[in-house]
């Protein structure tokens, strides 16, 4: 019974890994090291409570470890995050592929956003979760969701200004 | 959601790579199940000790707890001396017997001049035998021996009688 518990666990992580890698380096804004941290970290929580929730929603128990993991990163300063008034010197486009720079570059627009704001962002262009889903991920209210999601994006305006086009 | 939410969305969504489930891993995978249980434990191990430690030291405690509430040394000695003097005058304000357990000698006020001191026989008569006995023989006879059937008679082995005894007699006489 365990073996295969064990075995379910296992299939699962390896079918996942590659999407929650992505996130939560999207929610680290970028820093691969501690995106792995906090994948292995959501993981090991999963292990321990895989019988319960194997039959029902194990995605989304992870992502909601990971989610609240990265937003009390904002008071744990676990990543040593330094705002700055100017995006650092990315990749040249020339040396790299375009995906490869373009991903850069959002992430490094990422890293320049308050943990909750980047969190609020990320689950909703990118999960795609409606507002009251990020609201119940992140634990605050509504409003309050709304309110980070929006500043997230003005600020990602600024910043990608330059990648995105404005349209007409 | 507008054009530049949309390339957001887009972003978000093209910039994934694709990272395979190295054997690194699940090695680090397993070292933190494993780091994670040996915690659990750890933790369960000290919390059994302090609850068993909190329950002993509560039981060691608890007999001590009651040993507290009794008296640990005799009831004091009235300040009043059991065997005054027959010079001397009772006062209103000595009070025939406090109102405890044990037996107090203090004489009821009389309207004699001699004080009324106890009588072997009777219930309120002290252990001590003092040489004033022959004289309170010649006084009026004290009010003790009313009491002495009131309550019932001590056997003649008995040296004090209750307390209360001679605290009903004093005002009656």
């Amino acid at each position: 019974m365990a073996q295969a518990r064990a075995g379910e666990f296992d299939e699962f992580v390896a079918v996942r890994w590659s999407g929650l890698l992505h996130l939560a380096r999207l929610l680290t804004g970028g820093d691969r090291h501690r995106a792995e941290d906090l994948v292995q970290e959501s993981l090991v929580k999963l292990w321990f409570v895989w019988s319960k929730v194997a039959d029902e929603a194990p995605d989304a128990y992870v992502r909601k470890v990971m989610v609240r993991a990265a937003a009390r990163s904002a008071r744990r300063r676990w990543w040593g995050e330094r705002p700055v008034a100017q995006l650092p010197d990315t990749a040249v486009a020339g040396d790299v592929s375009a995906v490869v720079a373009e991903r850069s570059r959002l992430e490094a627009a990422l890293g320049q956003l308050p943990a909750k704001q980047r969190v609020a962002v990320v689950l909703r262009y990118y999960q795609d979760l409606p507002e009251g889903q990020v609201a119940e991920a992140l634990g605050c209210p509504l409003g309050t969701a709304r309110s980070h999601t929006a500043r997230g994006v003005a600020r990602l305006r600024q910043l990608l200004a330059d990648v995105i086009e404005p349209v007409g | 959601m507008d054009h530049f939410e949309r390339q957001l969305a887009r972003m978000m969504h093209h910039s994934e790579q694709q990272s395979p489930f190295e054997p690194r891993h699940r090695e680090r995978l397993r070292a933190g199940v494993r780091a994670r249980r040996r915690a659990r434990a750890a933790q369960a191990a000290v919390g059994s000790v302090l609850a068993v430690a909190g329950l002993g030291a509560g039981l060691f405690l608890l007999p001590h707890s009651h040993a507290r509430d009794e008296p640990s040394a005799p009831h004091p000695r009235p300040a009043i001396s059991p065997t005054p003097s027959p010079t001397t005058t009772p006062t209103p304000g000595m009070s025939p017997t406090p109102p405890s357990s044990t037996a107090t000698n203090s004489a009821p006020p009389s309207g004699t001049a001699t004080s009324q001191l106890p009588t072997p026989g009777s219930s309120s008569t002290g252990s001590e035998p003092t040489p004033a006995d022959s004289e309170t023989d010649t006084a009026s006879a004290p009010p003790a021996t009313s009491t002495a059937n009131y309550t019932s008679e001590p056997p003649p082995g008995r040296s004090a009688p209750p307390a209360t005894s001679s605290a009903l007699v004093g005002p009656t006489g």
